[in-house]
């Protein structure tokens, strides 16, 4: 008899139950689709901020200090301390190691150019500009287009295998060098693809292939310094804990979590004798933003989950309170506050759970819509959101549905059935 | 009793005997109105909050002199140009020897503004101030680079520099980690530069507020007034930045955009449905002799009415809840904008107009007889 009436009154009232499942199904959208970009978003822009900068940078632990001035590099490289390029690969072997977007080494040194009949005394940088490398069976590419993405270079990137360079937007106005133009260095010919800008020492240097520098500087396998970019977690305070004075317990736990310290501490461990430092500058102001714009998503989802639920309950609520007179037929034929109770909250529970099955696979449409849109690919949905979405379903259709049965309930059938309610 | 008080008291009736209908459309005109006026509120202002705290990163231009020193007309310029949206840290670099003879680059600034400029220094006390808090006040302190404190003041105690003939006592008054070169640098005060050095600033350290494309503006303006000097972007922090606030608005305004389109869908859907449950009411007025402009009248005189007192509710809630989200976020409230007042109050009448009226089509293509039989 339950499901009989159950079935009637879904077979007799298909506009009012497909108002019910709309309003249902798009407050679910929403519900899918925010929680999914709120949850999203921080590891979205951590992406591409590292595509854009380092975050940390290894030196030799016994280097001498810098001696750097607006961006000339005044210590001979031959008094500095090199890591093993060899070695490098192994930054890729630690616990992260998909935390690791990729790394770019990079050797230089004074040198005098010299370019027709002009010589030119400027910085030779060798590093990767998009170099692959063995990683076991896979071939990792690498170097400074994947790390340094705020570069700009007018022209073209040169190749990692020939004998092309950048020049820095700096010496290259100051010292009349255009794209196209052959520099004379050591013996060996550099053809200059493009013009670099970084507003930083670049702007004053020449950037080869690091194997071409290497062997300009006669410093095989040697590099100075790697910057290296790596998804990391923003600090907090369990992070900046000195892992010397940690339990082996906390110090487990500290270096399983994606904090900038705790990378630096497995890359440090795998390659001896290096110092590994966070780029301060990009890693904890870049942190700070990315936990304010994840702070933002997460109130404006709450603010519209609020809404969805608001919205959802109203339609829920018009839907019983226009079902009074049939309450109030229902009562006088003889049916307990209980049945009725029961019929109800069984038609809510399937309307919420076809609503939300529904609005889980539109928020999901819309999810991926935004993530294509915004950041050129989609959105990650976990799972968990589908249980989430029907459980918030149910909870708010039951919500809209009770305060609307007790008030129908309340009212007389007689007086309902006169239309007098 | 003329005919609009006549109207405006039947949609008084109308209101108050279908309480509950009334309340229903009220709130879901009022929780689009919120949403909307949050989303309007935040998508507004969230380049502006996010501006701010990239006011965090430091120095986002550097004016370099060509050839010599930056002089103090190029710097009270700088300072005009930029009045109370920036700020300038004149930096004069040279290379000194350490106690052992190895070079180290020196540099003079003024500390504290330096130490606000890069908020991001890791700043601990040198070793021996750990131990003797009350050394922390000499008068002559330097900032050592945690790479140069190791090699020169290992325990924090004072060391002795040279530049030229002339010798400086330095007294490490703190220690930084930056991640960078000025790790392995000394930062003096400018006055222990000069008498030191006898050089004066040759760079200085610009942090501008505003978005990039401000930035670029001001870049333009002091490139203009200082030919004499190089001015860069730090492409670093201004790539970050618009990268930044590029996305962030974008998915603010899809984000946003999703959420009032679907909770308007969800409206218009719950008035709509209103509305066809009032068909008896309808067919009673279409039975009594009301014409289709009366009918029509009424309907959308009610929806109206209620979206009005909606959309005023919504809008003063939506502005509550946007000044929330910018407090417990940003640290100051995203205020009111009465911009949004009139589009969001307009809006919401439309949307109620036609999720109103558009049912009343269907239900004219019905006799009224027919719908009173249950049909």
């Amino acid at each position: 008899m339950f499901a009989r009436l159950l079935f009637e009154s879904f077979r007799r009232q298909v506009r009012r139950k497909a108002f019910a499942v709309l309003a249902i199904t798009l407050g679910m959208s929403i519900t899918t689709a925010m929680i999914s970009v709120a949850t999203d978003i921080g590891d979205k822009l951590n992406q591409e901020l590292r595509t854009g900068s380092a975050n940390l940078l290894v030196t030799p632990l016994a280097d001498s200090l810098d001696v750097n001035i607006g961006g000339v590099d005044l210590k001979p490289a031959g008094e500095r301390a090199s890591i093993h390029e060899s070695d490098l690969t192994k930054i890729k072997s630690i616990f992260f190691r998909h935390s690791i977007l990729g790394y770019a080494p990079f050797l230089s040194d004074s040198k005098t150019f010299k370019i027709g009949d002009r010589a030119i005394t400027a910085d030779l940088i060798g590093t990767y500009f998009s170099q692959p490398v063995q990683l076991g069976s896979e071939i990792f590419v690498t170097g400074v287009r994947k790390v340094n993405g705020f570069w700009k270079i007018e022209g073209n990137w040169p190749a990692d295998d020939i004998a092309d360079a950048l020049a820095g937007a700096s010496l290259a106005r100051k010292a009349g060098i255009h794209i196209g133009d052959r520099l004379q260095i050591g013996g060996k010919e550099l053809n200059i693809a493009g013009i670099l800008s970084t507003g930083s020492t670049e702007d004053n240097a020449i950037v080869a292939p690091l194997h071409f520098v290497q062997q300009v500087l006669d410093r095989p396998d040697a590099v100075h310094r790697v910057v290296v970019s790596a998804l990391t977690k923003p600090e907090d305070a369990f992070a900046r804990q000195n892992p010397a004075t940690m339990s082996p317990a906390t110090y487990e736990r500290w270096s399983c979590s994606p904090y900038a310290n705790s990378i630096a501490d497995s890359i440090s461990k795998v390659l001896p004798n290096v110092r590994v430092e966070q780029i301060r500058q990009v890693e904890q102001n870049q942190g700070n933003v990315l936990s304010r714009i994840s702070g933002l998503m997460l109130l404006l989802t709450i603010a519209s989950l609020l809404a969805a639920a608001l919205a959802v309950s109203a339609v829920m609520a018009a839907t019983i309170i226009e079902r009074r007179q049939e309450v109030g037929l229902m009562k006088s034929l003889g049916a307990g506050n209980v049945a009725v109770v029961a019929l109800f909250l069984t038609e809510a529970g399937i309307l919420a759970l076809g609503g939300g099955i529904l609005g889980f696979a539109g928020g999901v449409v819309l999810a991926h819509r935004i993530g294509a849109s915004v950041f050129g690919s989609s959105i990650t949905v976990p799972p968990v959101v589908l249980a989430i979405v029907l459980f918030g379903a149910l909870l708010i259709t039951f919500a809209g549905s009770t305060g609307a049965i007790r008030k129908a309930m309340s009212f007389d059938p007689a007086v309902v059935l006169r239309g007098d309610a | 009793m003329n005919r609009a008080q006549l109207l405006f008291l039947l949609l008084l009736k109308a209101a108050w005997v279908r309480k509950d209908r009334s309340l229903t459309a009220l709130l879901s005109i009022t929780v689009v109105a919120t949403m909307s006026t949050v989303a309007l509120s935040v998508y507004s202002d969230v380049g502006s909050k996010l501006n701010r705290e990239f006011r965090n990163f430091g120095a986002n231009v550097i004016v370099t002199a060509r050839q010599g020193t930056l002089d103090d007309g190029q710097f009270a310029a700088i300072k005009t140009m930029l009045g109370n949206r920036g700020e300038v840290v004149p930096v004069s670099y040279a290379i000194a020897e350490g106690p052992s003879g190895a070079p180290v680059v020196i540099a003079g600034a003024d500390l504290q503004l330096l130490r606000g400029l890069n908020s991001w220094w890791s700043i601990t006390p040198p070793a021996a101030q750990a131990n003797n808090p009350q050394s922390g006040n000499l008068p002559s302190q330097a900032f050592l680079g945690a790479r140069a404190a190791e090699i020169l003041s290992p325990k924090g105690q004072d060391f002795q520099i040279r530049f030229g003939k002339k010798s400086l006592q330095v007294h490490p008054g703190a220690v930084f980690h930056s991640g960078s070169e000025d790790d392995s640098r000394i930062y003096l005060s400018r006055e222990q530069f000069t008498e030191l050095t006898s050089m004066a600033p040759n760079i200085a350290q610009l942090r501008i507020e505003g978005s990039p494309a401000e930035i670029e503006e001001q870049i333009q303006k002091l490139s203009a007034a200082l030919p004499q000097a190089d001015i860069k972007p730090v492409l670093l922090i201004t790539a970050a930045q618009a990268a930044i606030l590029g996305r962030t608005r974008s998915i603010v305004l899809a984000a946003s955009a999703v959420v009032v389109v679907l909770i308007v869908l969800c409206m218009v859907a719950t008035l709509t449905g209103s509305v066809l449950e009032r068909r008896k009411d309808f067919a009673v007025m279409k039975a009594l002799g009301a014409s289709n402009s009366s009918v029509n009248m009424l309907f959308a005189g009610e929806a109206a009415l209620i979206s009005t007192i909606g959309a005023l509710f919504g809008f003063v809630a939506g502005s509550a809840v946007a000044w929330w989200i910018g407090s417990a976020n940003f640290g100051a409230g995203i205020r009111p904008r009465p911009g949004l007042l009139l589009p969001i109050v307009f809006g919401s009448i439309i949307l109620a107009l036609v999720a109103a009226t558009a049912p009343l089509k269907v239900l004219r293509q019905i006799q009224p007889a027919g719908i009173l039989r249950g049909e």
